[in-house]
């Protein structure tokens, strides 16, 4: 125990964690040195390792992998998840927020329900609502149907198998995690600053812009950051719902372990993204006045 | 303090508001005038601060109207009302220096830049937080947070500024102190003031006039004066200060003369305008301090008997309670004088003084 | 049936990390096993409790795995995979020690050829006599030591009859720019370069350099077409009406054909191959007696014939397509008229190039 451990906290944020600490934390840590930091380490070795005819690692040394990295026909590729990661997140950022804000202002009896129905879709698998889509997405499905009958279309829209139903599928998938932490400010958000802002003479919006936006901005860049950085990754939707036609990083590095039989360069890969992810992490979190 | 002539600044007229089936204000009207310091009281529930909101638009009346200096301002969102709030909790920006706070409100009227930092500074001024420009909310003190949120009002020189128990939070000293601050700033600059606070003494201390409120209705507007020496009710003479509330029947009548013979009691004698003719019963309210208590008889317009049964030591003053030989139990107060000359005590028998004019009907609740 | 399901969880995983740990095994897998490793004495040697089977998601009948199970006393773990290379990493890591598992035959020819196989003891499985001659002896099992075929099935034309009249024979009829977002295609690699060798009169096995940078230009023209990448469930796509025509394995386009004729099946002219998917004993295995009773027991043709109803792929167990249905023999998906077909080679390393050379021409769509 360090001795300041008997004092009341005043510096909580700056203290050391204490014995006690220590050991409240350690499953966590078991946890994260046996799952993320130890396979992670694995993944750099092998990201530096040759293969055999099967796509095992065989241990030399070379930067070979992260040199093929840099070659245009994935460079492409990665800016492509990155666009519609980008995509993505703007769009559940913009149908996100509102929703978050509303709930997080509803009464509280409300907001329960409203949080439960937001959390119900995860109840069935992530494959079968995402194969829900496809079906109301077809050309014979219920919302061409619904469009031709309504005589708003003439002949079935295009939609399934398109980027458009890939941004569907992926805001659709997202969106609740950009919408939990931004209800999460918002809930924390004291109303009568929302009303200080109207009452100092600012409108609705630049009441957002100047107090709501920057007072949950924990919540808006945790939100974005849970969408973001997993929809980089993401290739079962864009596979599904896309069609497969516009690879994705994540079918890239899916491929080295399968059919390409190439898992070192699939380590270079999946390396290089979580450098990327590392790198957006830290711009994100860098300057953060209001983390207090 | 007489403000007749000025024009009236706010005015509610037949106000209600309901939440769900609670009606929290019901047809209240009131008229304040410019320039005024006018100060809504009542116990914790009684509906000041939704009343307030109404004036500021953070709520919408079920019924009735709102005007701010002759527009009617019902329907009208909170930010375009020439109406500025100060908050119970501050609601200070945590983003923001105390600098940025202040100048919050310029900014979003678009004020010139230079013309809104000369005044920025000005409020800083007057509010004495030279020197902490650059702060965050979080650095301050509980006063010096109050202090920037009543200059941020200020600043935006609206006509009408809406306090909501602003002082509650500090200690004692500092909350005197702050009183009597806020109330020169509002006569230098002018601006009407619309207090709300359940505390009575800061009430009578700072204000024009009181808008006593009980259960959504204002029972009594008036100066200070009027709602402590004349209460309309009941609950107005017990709201503020003491009083004895006694009940008696009507013995005989003489045009304003009424005497009274009180509950296991003497008769009293009283100067009553407003009682009615065929009233043969009347609820008085008397002021502890008003009862003059000596050892013998002396000259007054009521005399009784009465013996001391209790006597409560409150420093400045004596509590004591008298009880008459018919059983009736009331409170007095005296100043508490030196020891050695020590005047009544608990079972002393003493006489009673009472003036007509310390004699109020009031009406029950 | 579904040839490729999402093996998602396992693709999570070797997202971060290669090694990870297939599910744990009961302790009881480490039972017996045939001690002695052979030489099998005069007594029948015993199989272990256990059997851990590792074969692909759909592809085998609860039943079939339930009859095995209440005849032989023997427990069967079946854990599933959703493609070959999948099945490959997770053997390959080691971990768990499976028993039996269900390659495609460029799969066995990679396995044999790294000495991964457990040679089969034919004595104790009699009922291989009941699989087609023609399926013995092939290039990735030369002398029929390590593999007993499950199921086998070719890579052919689905045609929706209904919107498409002209006739279609081969590749170069399905890729068509009149075509052009009304077709589907495997999502695979090695496949989609197979089509492009055949359909340039080479051979699918001829993958090299040379012949890759042959068929780019032929395949970066198909690629633009395709409408949906698909190989877990393209009949979905036509299903759903969203494509008229594509190239897809055999067992889907049985059933399509089982739902409605119009779906008919076409062998392309250019040159067809064929897929065996085998059962096969990894030579780690501990319960090797076990696997080799479970494959006499799937030869059985009342057996076969189970899985056959489930999942109408070619079935390569004559005696058991003597006991189909004629209705199931006439689908033409299930029993394409005979001919000479290659089946696909290991091709090692190049794999990458493959991949890649079909990676790219998607992404520059
Ligand atoms: N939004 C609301 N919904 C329902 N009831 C409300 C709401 N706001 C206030 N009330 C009720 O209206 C009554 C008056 O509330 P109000 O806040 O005006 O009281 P107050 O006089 O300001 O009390 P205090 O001195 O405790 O601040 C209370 O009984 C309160 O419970
Ligand atoms: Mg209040």
């Amino acid at each position: 125990m360090t001795p300041t451990a008997g004092l009341p906290d005043t510096r909580g944020a700056e203290r050391a964690p204490g014995l006690r600490g220590w050991l409240l934390m350690a499953p966590l840590l078991a946890w994260l040195g046996a799952f993320v930091i130890a396979p992670t380490l694995i993944m750099l070795v092998y990201s530096f390792c040759d293969r055999d005819e099967l796509g095992q690692v065989v241990f030399t040394f070379s930067w070979s992998n992260y040199t093929r990295v840099f070659d245009p026909t994935y460079l492409k590729i990665l800016l492509k998840s990155v666009y519609y990661a980008a995509i993505t997140t703007a769009i559940c950022l913009v149908v996100g927020y509102p929703v978050a804000y509303w709930v997080g202002r509803a009464p509280e009896r409300v907001r329960n329900k409203l949080l439960a129905l937001i959390m119900i879709p995860f109840w069935t698998s992530f494959l079968i609502r995402t194969y829900a889509w496809m079906t109301i997405l077809k050309s014979e499905g219920p919302l061409n149907s619904l469009l031709l009958y309504l005589g708003m279309i003439s002949t079935p829209l295009d939609i399934l198998y398109t980027p458009t139903a890939v941004v569907i599928g992926l805001v659709y998938s997202y969106l609740p995690f950009m919408i939990l932490p931004i209800y999460g400010s918002v809930e924390k958000l004291d109303n009568a600053l929302v009303e200080a802002a109207f009452d100092l003479g600012a409108g609705p919006v630049r009441a957002f812009a100047s107090v709501i936006a920057p007072l949950t901005r924990p919540g808006i860049v945790a939100g974005v950051m849970l969408v973001f950085i997993p929809a980089i990754g993401m290739f079962a939707i864009t596979d599904l719902m896309g069609g497969a036609r516009v690879p994705m990083i994540g079918n890239v590095i899916q491929n080295q372990f399968g059919q390409a039989r190439d898992w070192p360069f699939g380590a270079a890969l999946g390396m290089t993204v979580l450098l990327l992810f590392a790198a957006t992490f830290w711009l994100t979190t860098k300057k953060d006045p209001s983390a207090t | 303090m007489s403000t007749d002539a000025k024009e009236v600044m706010v005015e509610v007229r037949r106000v209600t508001k309901t939440f769900d089936e609670f009606t929290a204000v019901s047809d209240v009207s009131l008229e304040i005038r410019a320039g005024e310091f006018i100060t809504l009281l009542g116990p914790s529930g009684c509906g000041k601060t939704t009343l307030l909101r109404m004036i500021s638009g953070f709520e919408t009346p079920t019924q009735g109207q709102i005007f701010i200096a002759g527009q009617d301002v019902t329907h009208d969102p909170p930010y375009r009302r020439d109406a500025n709030q100060v908050f119970q909790s501050y609601a200070l920006f945590p983003h923001m220096t105390v600098k940025e706070n202040i100048g919050f409100g310029l900014r979003m009227k678009k004020v010139p830049k230079s013309e809104a930092q000369e005044r920025v500074r000005e409020a800083i001024a007057m509010v004495s937080l030279g020197g902490m420009e650059d702060r965050k909310p979080s650095q301050l003190s509980g006063g010096q947070r109050q202090r920037v949120a009543l200059a941020r009002a200020i600043v935006c020189r609206p006509k009408v500024l809406l306090l909501d128990e602003p002082l509650s939070a500090l200690d004692a000293k500092l909350r005197h102190a702050m009183q009597v601050e806020l109330k020169h700033l509002q006569q230098k600059l002018g601006i009407t003031f619309v207090f709300v606070t359940h505390d009575q003494e800061e009430a009578l201390t700072m204000s024009d006039r009181i808008a006593v409120i009980n259960q959504g209705k204002v029972e009594q507007l008036g100066d200070a004066t009027a709602i402590y020496h004349q209460p309309k009710t009941t609950f107005v003479a017990n709201f503020i200060g003491q009083a004895n509330i006694l009940e008696g029947r009507v013995v005989s009548r003489a045009g304003r003369k009424v005497t009274l013979r009180l509950e296991g009691g003497p008769e009293v004698t009283l100067l009553a305008d407003d009682l009615p003719d065929d009233a043969t019963t009347a609820m008085i309210s008397v002021r502890p301090e008003k009862i003059l208590i000596r050892k013998q008889r002396e000259e007054s317009d009521n005399v009784f008997e009465a013996e001391i049964a209790e006597e409560i030591f409150k420093g400045a003053t004596d509590q004591l309670m008298l009880r008459t030989p018919g059983g009736l139990e009331l409170w007095a107060v005296v100043a508490n004088e030196s020891a050695r000359q020590a005047t009544v005590h608990k079972g002393d028998k003493v006489f009673c003084h009472l003036h007509f004019d310390d004699i109020v009907v009031v009406q029950g609740n | 049936m579904k040839r490729r399901l999402f093996g998602l969880i396992f693709l999570l995983g070797i997202f971060f990390g290669c090694k990870e740990k297939p599910a744990p095994t009961p302790a009881a897998s480490a039972g017996p096993g045939p001690s002695g490793s052979g030489a099998p004495t005069a007594d029948k040697p015993k199989p272990g409790k256990e059997l851990n089977l590792f074969a692909w998601s759909e592809y085998v009948p609860q039943e079939v795995i339930d009859g095995f199970s209440k005849e032989t006393g023997i427990k069967v773990n079946y854990e599933t995979y959703a493609s070959n290379e999948e099945m490959l990493s997770k053997l390959l890591a080691g971990g768990t020690n499976y028993d039996l598992i269900q390659p495609s035959e460029y799969v066995i020819e990679a396995l044999v050829k790294q000495k991964k196989l457990a040679p089969i003891d034919w004595s104790l499985v009699p009922n291989f006599k009941n699989i087609d001659p023609k399926l013995k002896g092939l290039a990735h099992d030369p002398e029929n030591k390590y593999s007993v075929p499950w199921m086998t099935g070719t890579v052919g034309i689905v045609v929706n009859t209904d919107k498409i009249k002209d006739p279609i024979k081969g590749y170069k009829d399905v890729f068509q720019k009149k075509y052009k977002g009304r077709i589907v295609s495997l999502n695979d690699s090695r496949e989609m370069v197979a089509w492009a060798l055949e359909a340039s009169g080479l051979k699918s096995n001829d993958i090299t350099p040379e012949n890759l940078a042959k068929v780019k230009p032929m395949l970066a023209e198909w690629v633009k077409l395709v409408k949906v990448f698909d190989s877990d469930s393209p009949k979905t796509a036509f299903l759903n009406g969203d494509v008229d025509i594509g190239v897809v394995w055999s067992g889907e386009a049985a059933l399509l054909y089982q739902n409605n004729k119009k779906f008919s099946y076409i062998l392309p002219e250019e040159g067809a191959h064929l897929f065996i998917d085998s059962l096969a004993i990894p030579d780690s295995a501990p319960n090797k007696v076990g696997a080799m009773m479970f494959m006499d027991y799937i030869l059985r043709p009342e057996v076969s014939k189970l899985v056959s109803e489930k999942f109408p792929y070619t079935n390569p167990n004559l005696e058991a397509r003597k006991l189909l249905t004629p209705d199931q023999l006439a689908n033409p998906a299930s029993y394409p008229p005979a001919g000479e077909r290659e089946t696909f080679r290991d091709i090692g390393k190049i794999a990458s190039e493959v991949d890649k050379l079909v990676t790219d021409l998607k992404a520059s769509n």
